[in-house]
């Protein structure tokens, strides 16, 4: 189940949205090393956490399990103000694009060591439901290139924005994913499960297992 | 892959400052490939496109596929090829011999999955007298050094690609352009596996199709298929002609053995 909200929904939530920022801190300053979002409270926060970003969590078991947060590009975005060394020419925007940044699944929620997890597969199939519902067919984001491949089996049209480069110990490259219902039937395929999995409303309190 | 190259970016910087006409033009030849690659309908076309790019760094032939387990038959050695570009002999005596399991190159893969030239592998690894006699007989086929790189599957397997020729000659930066170029063959060759794999199994026949195959089955004619349904001769053809389009048959018996083979009907 994922369920998409706009920052000010996410802030009517706040056992959602500590969870939220408290993962982001986990994954991106802890795991990852991205110092510069360092803060002492534990919680990830940046600029781009303004009123038209969308925040995708997926809830498994009454826990936050996976999130990814969607920019518009017709304002200021990661690749734009921060990652300006990772475009050649003109980055692409327009109400059709979004930024795809801070995909994170939590630690508890990854199947294999190299494999994408189940949670990792559904915020993909996510983003492409959300897209397709108002009219976004495309996402640019800055993953390491061995995304790539995992795209292009994925049946999205992928076109690199510029050259990889490398942060700390990893490589980036920007790349604008453009898909369609194709791309959705692929991933929906190679997840073996077909049912929607965007979600209207919000979850349930966070910490309360679902009776079954 | 992350690992390893760090001194492509640098390099890269410097020749930004010096014009960045120069980068930008490398730039956009790396988009024009890439955009051939996702047009190429077969694997031979891919390669094809994909050795277009790196001959001109003298990487000449190509294979790109996961790395068997040792003592894999050889066989099914081949179901892991997904692109292969090498000279006939040699991709013969290569399977022959059973490189596979001697090959330096392909031991060095397993270790480090990261990438590295040729000449690292023969290095970095105990010569044994087998992985000796690959790389001599590789020579022979103007096989001479090479580089190889992994790449990781959705599921997490590991794809190895590796080019050679005879002489290789590349900059950093032309390697971070070949390495990512090659990442949209392998994806190409991935999808085209994926699409041709889709028509073989994805067949769904109609509840009358299948009833007419099953009279059809044993041994009755479309006249008396009809009589039996209560459909006309007309309709009882085409559900048999559908089926048969369907199951990429070429007659009625072929498309009665394959509805069997695959359990549509008994």
């Amino acid at each position: 189940m994922l369920f998409s909200l706009t920052t000010q929904e996410l802030m009517e939530r706040p056992d959602l949205w500590e969870a939220v920022h408290r993962l982001r801190y986990k994954i991106f300053v802890e795991e990852m090393g991205w110092t510069d979002l360092d803060r002492p409270d534990g919680l990830e926060i940046d600029q781009f956490d303004h009123d038209e970003a969308e925040h995708h969590l997926v809830i498994r078991n009454g826990e936050l399990a996976g999130y990814q947060r969607m920019l518009p590009t017709t304002r200021p975005h990661l690749l734009t103000d921060v990652l300006t060394d990772l475009y050649e020419g003109t980055p692409p925007s327009g109400p059709r694009v979004w930024e795809l940044t801070r995909y994170a699944v939590a630690p508890g929620f990854r199947d294999g060591k190299r494999g994408v997890s189940t949670v990792g597969t559904e915020l993909i199939a996510g983003f492409v439901e959300w897209g397709l519902k108002r009219n976004v067919n495309q996402v640019i984001i800055e993953f390491e290139p061995m995304w790539v491949l995992r795209a292009l089996q994925l049946h999205f049209l992928a076109t690199p924005l510029g050259y990889q480069r490398t942060y700390g110990n990893q490589q980036v490259v920007a790349t604008l994913l453009t898909f369609s219902e194709h791309t959705l039937e692929v991933v929906r395929q190679r997840r073996n499960h077909f049912p929607p999995v965007l979600m209207r409303g919000y979850p349930g309190q966070l910490g309360l297992r679902q009776a079954s | 892959m992350a690992k390893g190259g760090s001194g492509i970016y640098h390099r890269y910087e410097k020749q930004k400052q010096h014009g960045v006409d120069v980068a930008m033009s490398m730039f956009d030849r790396t988009l024009e490939y890439i955009d051939q690659l996702q047009h190429a309908n077969t694997a031979s076309a891919v390669c094809e496109r994909l050795l277009g790019v790196t001959s001109n760094f003298g990487l000449t032939a190509l294979m790109a596929g996961t790395v068997p387990q040792p003592g894999t038959p050889r066989g099914q050695q081949k179901d892991h090829v997904l692109l292969c570009d090498w000279p006939g002999e040699w991709l013969e005596r290569y399977v022959a011999r059973n490189y596979v399991d001697h090959d330096p190159v392909v031991s060095h893969m397993k270790q480090l999955q990261a990438p590295f030239q040729w000449r690292e592998a023969s290095q970095a690894i105990v010569i044994d007298k087998s992985s000796d006699e690959v790389m001599g007989d590789a020579r022979e086929f103007k096989l001479r050094d090479g580089l190889a790189f992994p790449l990781v599957t959705l599921d997490g397997q590991i794809v190895m690609v590796s080019l050679g020729g005879e002489s290789v000659e590349l900059s950093d930066v032309e390697f971070g352009m070949v390495s990512l170029v090659s990442t949209y063959a392998i994806g190409r060759a991935m999808q085209l596996h994926t699409m041709a794999g889709k028509v073989v199994d994805h067949i769904e026949l109609t509840p009358r199709e299948r009833e007419c195959l099953q009279w059809a089955a044993v041994g009755k004619s479309e006249w008396e298929i009809s009589q039996i349904l209560g459909i006309s001769e007309h309709t009882s053809e085409k559900h048999l002609l559908n089926a048969k389009s369907k199951l990429g048959a070429a007659n009625r018996v072929q498309a009665v053995a394959e509805a069997i083979r695959r359990g549509y009907i008994s």
